[in-house]
């Protein structure tokens, strides 16, 4: 057993790639490199947040620390172990919360889940109803704990995705977007518990989208696009990072993607972010230019009927535009 | 090692396992019908065959033979069939992966969660003896009922192997359905069921071989005529041997898989 | 029809079992004369279609179930017993395809020898024989949805209406007391019928022709009848309690 590491976990260089053939008599063969060869270290009793788009790798990443995927290239070690020669070690030691819909069994209690991998994880006999309990207590599942899963609302299979990944008491938890699907007071409650854990001693890597929710919760934060880490500090150092940009914010109705269009091909702006879908569209315009540029910004949308301007502070979620465009 | 036997960790993922499994069947098959796959299965089954057995060769030595031999094929449905739709349910259920992502030993894990069908293919041998005896008449007069329970017992393992083994063949598959389907029926032809193995074309002989239902049927029927369990030795050392295979390719299947999904990504798939 | 073919485990075990029965049949029959034969692969043919009937129409709804997709079902303006006998009777034609195959590779494989005297009347026989199937499985089907236990009840019907049926021996085999239920299912007839019409020879049910087919059309409607009955209970219930809409 090697001697306690310095970092929970140390990534260098991983690399992944997927590579699935299609045909039968043609064989065309299609390449992905969904991980290009990052390295980051976390902290003992850090909350570190890895963030990015969809298909940005995200996903690939903790499968490969939680030993579910094997590297292509590069090493990581968790815990002090390596991913691929001591995966049984890692597995023992760490919590895995994916969420989602798949991964309960459906057709028993939720009480019986969690026995079940009680005994996979070799949690002790005699601390294991007491574990239980408490996990459930804490998820709040306490008073639906005997019934079937198949009967859980979806923010309850979440909940019990969480008591399960806690079972083994383990000092180091991977989330894969825990919050994803939940409504927002589920969501707020979760964000609690997920502080309440940091506080306690342990320490998390979770995935998220939603910037806001880093925001709050990470210590710091990897911004990870198109398979490599774009950016990688506290979300105040990163939100200096556009420190010198204003964000005009717009709402509007009738505006189409054209006039977007016009608007990026403007020299000093940095990015435009729109929401069209809806009644209520928002467009967040970042600029170095400053409220000098509101002017261009209605002249470029008269097309449409505009409610409201604003001047907003720049937040993460600007920072994290402004890196992964 | 703890001091607590029931600690041991693969005892323990064996039995959280078995006892797992069985839950999660009665949670949907309700004891009712469970006993009437039970008693009517062998029942219909047997029946089948006889009254054709009946309709073509009348003659009692025939109808004997089928009837014991159906007795014991009816163990396929519990050893092939349920076993096979456990590993059916976990994949569209997603929980392969949260048990691929626990450390647990992968051995026992995987025995564990076939034993209840080891029970519940003795039993529907047991009941299909019954009919046998009592319906159709089979003389049971000179039987030897310590070494017919032997043949029962260890068909009943052997055949859960074979289950197993099958399972893990339809891991890599689309669904594990197909072929525990293709093999709860093949026995009636393959395996000396309702007519010795001599009669089948030679190049098919191995195949029967492999299963060990084949030596199964053998040995029951020997046994009903009173072979004692020293004579009946050779063959079922053949049974266990060839159960003992399967679980062994089974559980090698079962990692292969594992390890594959793990370096091509796709645990999720089914 | 597209659902069905889509997910492949369920055709599986009824393409496999007649052909396995049949070669068991045709392996027992060896030695017996040629008419015999036609005994194992009509029966065998029987079976198929059958099998993929109680398959199609049993789990016509309950594949929906699983999927999700039943309250839409429900919510069409269709009545739910038209959309249970129309996959019903294409699961009775795969069934059909699942017997000539049967027939094929009793032939080819076995070299066993069977001549139809008449055509027409085999085709009359092979056709209300369909019908007479898919109502039944109409029925079936609306007992089902009645009940959570689909899935083992259809494992468990489809011997016993092999065995009774009289697939591939006489009725007359069975005990007495059976010859009622045996008679009371359309499919008895059916395989007489077609029997009769393959075989000029051939006495079976001693009946004739004319009234099998008689009593498959009998049969047809009367299953119709209660599978119409019953899924107007079905639909009540289904508003009453949203039980069947899940698993």
């Amino acid at each position: 057993m090697p001697a306690e590491s310095e970092k929970a976990i140390t990534v260098q260089e991983l690399r992944r790639v997927y590579s699935s053939s299609k045909g039968i008599i043609r064989k065309t063969r299609n390449v992905v490199e969904a991980v290009k060869g990052i390295s980051f270290d976390v902290d003992y009793g850090e909350l570190f947040g890895l963030v990015g788009p969809n298909g940005a790798g995200k996903t690939t990443t903790i499968k490969m620390l939680t030993t579910l995927l094997t590297p292509t290239s590069g090493t990581a070690k968790v815990l002090g172990f390596d991913i691929v020669a001591d995966y049984v070690d890692i597995r023992r030691r760490i919590g895995i919360i994916f969420g989602g819909e798949r991964g309960l069994y459906y057709r028993v209690s939720g009480r019986e889940n969690l026995r079940y991998f009680a005994d996979l994880y070799g949690v002790p006999l005699p601390k294991r109803e007491g574990t239980i309990n408490e996990l459930l207590g804490l998820v709040g599942l306490a008073d639906r704990a005997d019934e079937r899963v198949e009967g859980y609302s979806r923010g309850m299979k979440q909940r019990l995705h969480i008591a399960k990944g806690l079972i083994n008491d383990p000092r180091l938890i991977f989330m894969d977007e825990p919050t994803i699907g939940l409504d927002p007071e589920a969501a707020r409650e979760t964000r609690a518990m997920i502080k309440g854990l940091v506080e306690e001693g342990k320490t998390i890597l979770l995935t998220t989208h939603y910037m806001f929710e880093a925001d709050e919760l990470c210590q710091r934060i990897g911004v990870i696009s198109g398979g490599k880490i774009v950016a990688l500090d506290s979300p105040s150092a990163l939100k200096r990072f556009v420190k010198d940009v204003t964000v005009i914010e717009v709402e509007a109705f009738g505006v189409a993607e054209a006039d977007l269009t016009a608007l990026r091909q403007q020299p000093d702006v940095t990015t435009v972010n729109a929401n069209l879908e809806g009644e209520r569209q928002t467009i967040r315009v970042q600029t170095a230019r400053g409220s000098e540029f509101i002017p261009t910004v209605t002249k470029l949308l008269s097309k449409a009927k505009i409610m409201e301007v604003r001047i907003k502070e720049p937040t993460l979620e600007d920072a994290y535009l402004k890196l992964v465009a | 090692m703890t001091s607590n036997f029931q600690e041991w960790p693969p005892l323990r993922i064996f039995l959280s396992s078995a006892q797992f499994a069985f839950k999660a069947l009665f949670s949907w098959l309700r004891p009712e019908m469970w006993l009437m796959q039970v008693l009517t299965l062998p029942l219909f089954q047997m029946a089948f065959f006889v009254y054709l057995a009946r309709f073509v060769a009348p003659a009692a030595a025939n109808v004997a033979f089928i009837a014991v031999g159906n007795a014991m094929q009816v163990a396929s449905f519990s050893s092939i069939f349920a076993v096979c739709n456990l590993t059916s349910e976990e994949k569209w259920q997603g929980t392969l992966v949260p048990l691929i992502a626990s450390p647990a030993n992968r051995f026992p894990l995987f025995l564990g969660r076939a034993t209840f069908q080891i029970l519940n293919g003795m039993a529907t041998i047991a009941v299909g003896f019954l009919y046998a005896t009592f319906i159709f008449g089979v003389d049971m007069s000179h039987a030897n009922f310590l070494s017919l329970a032997l043949v029962v017992l260890i068909t009943s393992l052997a055949m859960t192997g074979f289950g197993l083994m099958l399972g893990s063949v339809g891991l890599f598959m689309r669904t594990a359905m197909i072929v525990a389907n293709i093999f709860l029926f093949i026995g009636e032809l393959l395996c000396g069921v309702n007519f010795p193995v001599t009669v089948l074309p030679i190049w098919l002989q191995p195949v029967s071989y492999a299963i060990p239902m084949t030596y199964g049927t053998m040995a029951a029927r020997a046994a009903v005529q009173g072979s004692g369990i020293l004579q009946l030795g050779p063959v079922l050392l053949q049974e266990i041997g060839s159960g003992f295979v399967s679980i062994l390719i089974g559980y090698l299947l079962f990692r292969g898989f594992e390890i594959l999904a793990i370096r091509r990504g796709k645990l999720e798939e089914y | 029809m597209l659902n069905f073919f889509s997910d492949p485990q369920w055709i599986i075990p009824n393409i496999i079992a007649p052909f396995v029965f049949t070669a068991v049949a045709l392996i027992f029959f060896r030695n017996a004369s040629g008419s015999l034969a036609l005994y194992a692969v009509l029966g065998g043919g029987m079976m198929g279609m059958w099998g993929n009937t109680l398959y199609g129409a049993g789990f016509a709804l309950a594949f929906d179930r699983w999927n999700g997709t039943l309250e839409y079902v429900l919510a069409t303006p269709s009545r739910l017993v038209w959309i249970v006998a129309g996959r019903s009777a294409s699961a009775a034609v795969l069934g059909l395809v699942n017997a000539l195959a049967v027939l094929v590779v009793a032939v080819v494989g076995f070299k066993a020898q069977i001549g139809i005297v008449d055509p027409v009347t085999f085709l009359l026989a092979l056709v209300l024989t369909l019908a007479s199937l898919s109502a039944l499985g109409v029925l079936f089907c609306s007992s089902f949805l009645l009940t959570r236990s689909a899935s083992v009840l259809t494992n468990g019907l489809e011997m016993p209406i092999y065995v009774a049926s009289g697939s591939m021996f006489p009725i007359a085999l069975l005990p007495f007391w059976s010859h009622p239920l045996s008679l009371s299912l359309g499919p008895t007839w059916g395989i007489d019928a077609l029997r009769h019409a393959a075989d000029v020879t051939y006495v079976g049910m001693s009946f004739g022709f004319w009234t099998d087919i008689l009593v498959l059309l009998a049969s047809t409607a009367i299953y119709l009848a209660i599978g119409f009955w019953l899924f107007i209970i079905v639909e009540k219930k289904v508003r009453r309690n949203a039980s069947l809409v899940e698993y």
